[in-house]
């Protein structure tokens, strides 16, 4: 008479039928933990660079891979050279709209901005090779963030000195970051691939690298504009908090779109 | 990775939604020269599906070519079950094999050919492998096949790989918007021409390659009109800002 009194657990929910056989139920559970993995690689580290680790095999030429790269693995690079690229016709479109109302009001800025316009246009050339090279399509918002980086340079230009380097900084602030996370994740790759034995190839080495000195010369525009008073822009805060959120905002667009 | 016939059993238990977990292939987005591709299809599959060309002529894209090819392969009849879209799977296996075996059929020396010509030359090399494999004639079953509204996604998914495939070895390096245009025309001129094809009864598809070249004349005057009409609107632009810099405003 058990079955009259009130039930006070729960009953185990089985399914009526089995519908997977064992083979199939381990793949299901196989791809369900791969899927909670993927979002483990990184996106961006606001940890200083000096506390990268530094595999040997990044200063040593490397023989050929004989292990192909895994599918999650070409499909983070797929997204992060879309994405670097994203980022420096940005960066290039910023500069070239912010360039005649600052040098007008200051032309002793024209050597730096000279400057730093060249190495972004040397970073935009990089990236493109890689992309046409790695056959990696290019993001589909390219004209949106064609427009939307002509009108930020144009309008923080148009505000000032202090508003323009604030605008430098923020986007810096922000690339950097975010180049710092893909080198990590590329490095933590190289330190793995060592750690079993495998070659690291020439490939990866000289992505890592140049990714590298991309990101030291990212870190160098960050400091120039800190030292052309960039903290003494009015709406400081608003300012860079808008820009900040717009590049994040534009970083996971450009992955998945 | 040959398939044991203990694999082959285990790949036919499985839901047929779940067997593409068991034969993992990955997205092809990030090109690596360190390393071939692996090759798109297991050598089972490849063995029948080859084998099961070779009878299209005759038997058209239809199960019976398949289960020839299957029996010419020296496997069973069931083992057909191994293509649960049955005569598509052929259509798609040629469509692979095809785009992939491009790079090995043409080849450009000469480095002052222009990326136009380049990519005339490999939409001729491909239309002529049709013939070459004889499916020519019955590419209009295919094209039906590829149309039906289960197999409509793949057939793009293939038709946008060829396009970029032909991009590719046409020496494009271009990584801004055009390379979404430049693919989706191409896809729509091969298409087109694809269907032309299947009617042209003229030698050596002369008729085709005139099609062709009528089709590349329109994309390029087209483009070449929306790319001065863009310079026209910039140079308006900027021609309207550079005024209202010269009378004072601050902008």
């Amino acid at each position: 008479m058990a079955f009259l009194l009130p039930r006070t657990t729960a009953l185990p929910s089985l399914p009526l039928k089995a519908r997977l056989t064992p083979l199939a139920f381990q793949l299901q559970t196989r791809t369900r933990n791969a899927n909670s993995n993927a979002h483990r690689t990184l996106i961006s580290s606001a940890a200083s660079p000096a506390t990268e680790p530094e595999p040997e095999s990044l200063h040593t030429p490397q023989p050929t891979r004989r292990q192909p790269l895994s599918a999650a693995q070409k499909l983070y690079l797929d997204k992060a050279l879309r994405v670097n690229q994203a980022g420096e016709l940005a960066a290039t479109l910023i500069y070239t709209a912010q360039t005649p109302p600052l040098t007008k009001a200051h032309p002793h800025l024209r050597p730096l901005m000279q400057h730093m316009y060249d190495q972004e246009a040397g970073h935009f050339k990089t990236f493109n090779a890689l992309l046409a090279k790695h056959r990696i399509r290019p993001t589909a918002m390219y004209p949106l963030w064609q427009a939307a980086a002509t009108v930020l340079g144009w309008t923080t230009g148009a505000m000032g000195r202090e508003a323009a380097m604030a605008c430098t900084e923020a986007v810096e602030t922000e690339i950097g970051e975010h180049y710092n996370g893909q080198v990590r994740e590329l490095l933590a790759w190289m330190a793995d691939m060592e750690r079993k034995g495998e070659e690291v190839g020439e490939e990866l080495r000289l992505l890592v690298g140049e990714m590298r000195r991309i990101r030291d010369e990212e870190l160098e525009h960050l400091d120039h504009a800190v030292q052309n008073d960039a903290k003494a822009a009015n709406p400081y805060e608003l300012l860079t908090g808008v820009i900040r959120t717009g590049c994040r905002g534009a970083i996971w667009v450009s992955e998945k779109v | 990775m040959s398939l044991t016939p203990l694999a082959l059993r285990n790949v036919l238990r499985t839901p047929a939604s779940l067997r593409p977990l068991l034969l993992q292939s990955p997205r092809a987005c990030y090109h690596s020269y360190e390393h071939t591709q692996p090759p798109p299809y297991r050598d089972a599959d490849a063995a029948i599906l080859s084998s099961a060309l070779t009878y299209v002529p005759a038997q058209g894209f239809t199960q019976e070519a398949l289960t020839l090819g299957a029996k010419d392969a020296g496997y069973l009849d069931i083992s057909t079950n191994l293509f649960p879209k049955g005569a598509f799977e052929l259509v798609k296996y040629h469509l692979v094999t095809q785009r992939l075996g491009l790079k090995d059929r043409i080849q450009f020396p000469d480095e002052k050919m222009g990326v136009g010509r380049k990519v005339r030359s490999l939409v001729l090399e491909r239309l002529r492998a049709n013939a070459d494999t004889g499916v020519v004639n019955r590419w209009q079953e295919a094209l039906a096949l590829m149309s039906l509204a289960e197999n409509i996604p793949t057939s793009l998914r293939e038709l946008s790989a060829l396009s970029d495939e032909i991009w590719f070895l046409a020496g494009d390096v271009s990584v801004d918007t055009s390379w979404y245009t430049k693919r989706a025309s191409l896809s729509g001129i091969y298409a087109a021409t694809e269907i032309y094809q299947t009617t042209d009864q003229s030698t050596d598809f002369k008729d085709t390659e005139q099609f062709l070249d009528r089709r590349l004349e329109e994309l390029r005057v087209m483009g070449g009109a929306v790319g001065n009409t863009l310079e026209w609107v910039g140079f308006q632009g900027g021609a309207l800002v550079n005024l209202m810099r010269s009378k004072g405003v601050r902008i």
